[in-house]
């Protein structure tokens, strides 16, 4: 009887421990590989989630010119600094005023209010007021809108019931003209449309991904600088056992990458209060095939980097790009086609939308089915590229080794 | 050996050194030319339209087909029917759909006996944009449909045409957008985007420059080239760099301001000062990093950290008024969050000089940074007592 290491699957099994030995050292070795993985996982989603702790914007100040000055215009006046979003900072009394305070920063929007504007609502006509908004950042625009729009409705509705009033309806009639048709507005994930709660569900499994790449491309890197390879084949394979490299290689990365990913999707969010409403076995679920594709894909692009630096230099400014293609801010129906492929190469496309889904909109495994298919479909594709990766490089690094080194 | 001729001859050498390794061609020219076609490609028209809408329509009516119909004849919008709730649910927690709007059984017998229909809609708010404008437009939407209705209740009721506008509505609103009239997403976004990837591209490859020195041992010879002035090795790569990256900005902004015709209230001349000055101040900010910690990998690490966190850290998408107190003083360590206050001031507002001078003082400040560090950097490059990986 053979005994268990002679028979192929002994041997294979043998050769995946081996490597899997020889990358652990490597990594533990290389202090800054560690740093990598130890600073920037550990630190990043801490840090976004300080920056981001708030995340939303409220009382922007206004400056209002009132040159209506009629009770009505001081009642919206009144209405609006009452809003979340509106504060009334400065009453100025003509419009160049108001101007010079923009420019100056002290207030970020103008509610201008016509001298007609009283006549007007006296005449029972149209009575317009204006707003300028600062669009050097949009959440200045949209609370300057929204809190302007939701005085501007209560007081169409209180304005009208007054008119209709008048033309004789009573008052039970007059609401039911004003209000034909009710409506009720659910947010159900993001309530008041905060900031961080939809930056930060995308960017904590991108955090994973670009950790992954900067390390391992960093770890690639070296190896490259000191002569050796990364895809060093066992000795006594000649030339077989790509596969075996992979794995053995991808394990180590899998593991150190599965406590990162439960720290960076399970504790994070707990620890700042963030919503969790997905189960704990589909996220699991989810990170296990997110970290594998994430493996296969690092694997893969890291072939093209040949110094320890490298890494940073060359990839750096796909983080922003990345966090783009996820389509949570843009939304991904409107990508053009090109940019809509370019996205399919990235792991992190699929895996922050599922994430998403999963974790902060609660939704249950099925639905985020597309999204699993399509990183298992990455996961096979990177996983086939990897092994030719590791197949030529191999290859390459053979013929090299064996020719005569050339006279200086 | 002249100043000039010094550095002359760090020009020189930096030259050869970039003709064998294209790293930093790659690592600046090509990288810039990406991300500036990527930011100005991505967002399209910079307003995006035919977000898809999910309606459960369970009266179907007229009036409620009617309603469908003009909901998807809206730029935002474009409608897709569910035959049920929970199918539609599934779709918006997938983020396929953006919203759901749901018009309930009986609505056009409701509002015909004046009974006050509740239409429902429900938004996905973790796909921002998206979110709020389906919400915006499917707002509009239950607001037109009550003045139709409305408006045919006064016409039955007598009133005259002349009175409808201002009994229907009694106050509107004139918005207006300054520094961006279209509302045109892109171009926000590209205008701070491309300089912020400009900020990095600087810091890592100016870091990377000078750390490569210190890596492969070259650090003498440098110094060697020069007669041991670390001042004019550092200003002859310096000088070479900030010719290199401001073309490179200088070509973005002509592209963004000439080409694609952003918005620019002020005058261009303006615009490409600051892109010079936030070249020098970023280089400033390298040669600091790299002098306090003479180790190129180190070096290189926290120069990524410091300008990806720069990104969200200069407020020009989540304002800097609504960070944590204790982190709003941060955004002053980036010469990127001066340089969007120029922009704002130019470009938004068109001001004169007394209200931005100050940034550019403050940009120019940046500017002493590496004084700070340069013997130390020249101890380094002289003794190399460093770790080198």
């Amino acid at each position: 009887m053979k005994g268990i290491s002679e028979t192929y699957i002994g041997r294979w099994m043998g050769d995946v421990l081996r490597i899997f030995n020889l990358e652990l050292r490597n990594i533990l070795n290389d202090g800054g590989v560690m740093i990598i993985f130890v600073v920037a996982g550990f630190l990043y989603p801490i840090l976004y989630n300080f920056v981001y702790k708030n995340g939303i914007l409220e009382e922007t100040p206004i400056a209002v010119v009132d040159d209506a000055a009629c009770s009505d215009s001081r009642r919206m006046i009144r209405e609006m600094d009452a809003t979340r979003e509106m504060d009334i900072a400065w009453r100025c009394t003509d419009i160049e005023e108001a101007k010079t305070l923009l420019q100056q920063r002290k207030v970020n929007g103008i509610v201008y209010f016509p001298s007609d504007f009283g006549d007007r609502l006296a005449a029972k006509e149209t009575a317009t007021f204006s707003i300028y908004a600062d669009m050097s950042s949009f959440l200045y625009y949209k609370n300057l809108l929204m809190g302007s729009e939701f005085v501007m409705l209560n007081e169409i509705n209180r304005i009208k019931i007054e008119r209709l009033s008048l033309e004789g309806l009573t008052d039970q009639e007059a609401d039911a003209s004003v209000h034909t048709v009710r409506y009720e507005d659910v947010n159900p994930y993001n309530r008041a449309f905060s900031y961080s709660i939809f930056l930060i569900s995308a960017i904590l499994m991108l955090i994973i991904q670009q950790v992954m790449f900067y390390g391992m491309g960093m770890s690639v890197g070296t190896m490259r600088e000191e002569n050796r390879s990364f895809a060093t084949l066992p000795d006594i394979l000649t030339g077989k056992g790509v596969g075996r490299v992979i794995i053995g290689r991808g394990a180590v990365y899998w593991l150190i990458f599965m406590v990162i990913g439960i720290y960076v999707c399970c504790i994070v969010p707990s620890m700042f209060g963030f919503p969790q409403r997905g189960r704990f076995q589909d996220i699991l679920l989810l990170l296990a095939l997110f970290v594998t594709v994430c493996i296969f894909f690092s694997m893969t692009w890291t072939t093209l980097v040949t110094r320890r630096e490298s890494a940073f230099l060359l990839f750096l400014f796909m983080s922003p790009v990345c966090v783009f293609l996820t389509g949570f801010s843009w939304p991904t129906t409107a990508f053009p086609g090109f940019w809509k492929l370019f996205s399919y190469l990235f792991p992190s496309t699929f895996g922050c939308q599922a994430f998403i889904n999963l974790n902060t909109a609660g939704a249950p495994l099925q639905v985020v089915a597309p999204q699993i298919r399509a990183l298992c479909i990455q996961g096979v594709v990177y996983y086939i590229l990897a092994c030719a990766a590791v197949y030529v490089e191999n290859f390459v690094y053979r013929k090299s080794r064996f020719r005569p080194v050339p006279p200086a | 050996m002249t100043f000039f001729n010094k550095i002359d001859k760090v020009i020189r050498r930096e030259i050869r050194i970039w003709a064998r390794r294209p790293i930093y061609f790659l690592g600046s020219v090509a990288v810039m030319s990406f991300c500036t076609v990527f930011y100005l490609t991505f967002l399209g028209q910079g307003v995006p339209s035919d977000l898809p809408i999910a309606v459960v329509d369970q009266d179907g009516s007229s009036t409620s087909r009617n309603f469908c119909r003009q909901l998807d004849a809206t730029q935002l919008g474009k409608v897709i029917h569910y035959g049920s709730f929970s199918e539609a649910q599934a779709d918006l927690q997938g983020g396929r759909v953006t919203s759901i709007c749901v018009i309930p059984k009986g609505f056009d017998r409701d509002i015909r006996s004046q009974r006050q229909p509740t239409v429902s809609f429900y938004v996905n708010g973790l796909y921002f944009l998206g979110g709020s404008l389906a919400w915006k437009d499917i707002l509009t939407m239950v607001n037109l449909t009550a003045g139709a209705v409305q408006r045919e209740v006064l016409r039955l009721k007598g009133v005259p045409e002349s009175e409808m506008a201002g009994l229907l509505r009694p106050v509107d609103v004139d918005v207006h957008q300054i520094g961006n009239a279209t509302m045109n997403y892109g171009a926000y976004l590209a205008n701070m985007m491309i300089p912020g990837m400009l900020q990095m591209v600087v810091i890592i490859v100016l870091i990377y420059s000078l750390g490569a020195e210190l890596k492969y041992g070259t650090g003498r010879h440098l110094l060697d080239t020069v007669g041991n002035d670390i001042y004019a090795a550092v200003s002859g790569k310096v000088a070479l760099y900030t010719l290199l990256f401001t073309l490179i900005g200088w070509t973005v902004e002509l592209i963004l301001y000439k080409w694609m015709h952003f918005p620019l209230a002020g005058r261009l001349g303006q615009m490409l000062l600051a892109c010079l000055l936030l070249v020098l101040a970023s280089e400033s900010v390298a040669v600091f990093i790299i002098g306090c910690v003479p180790v190129c990998r180190f070096a290189l690490s926290i120069g990524a950290l410091y300008s990806v966190l720069g990104l969200s850290l200069t407020g020009f998408t989540l304002p800097v008024e609504a960070l944590p107190a204790g982190l709003r003083g941060l955004a002053m360590m980036y010469p990127l969050r001066q340089y969007y206050e120029l922009y704002v001031q130019v470009g938004i507002f068109g001001s004169d000089f007394g209200q931005w001078y100050v940034h550019i003082i403050a940009l120019l400040l940046f500017c002493f940074l590496p004084f700070l560090v340069m013997g130390r950097l020249g101890r380094a490059y002289t003794y190399m007592d460093y770790e080198r990986n």
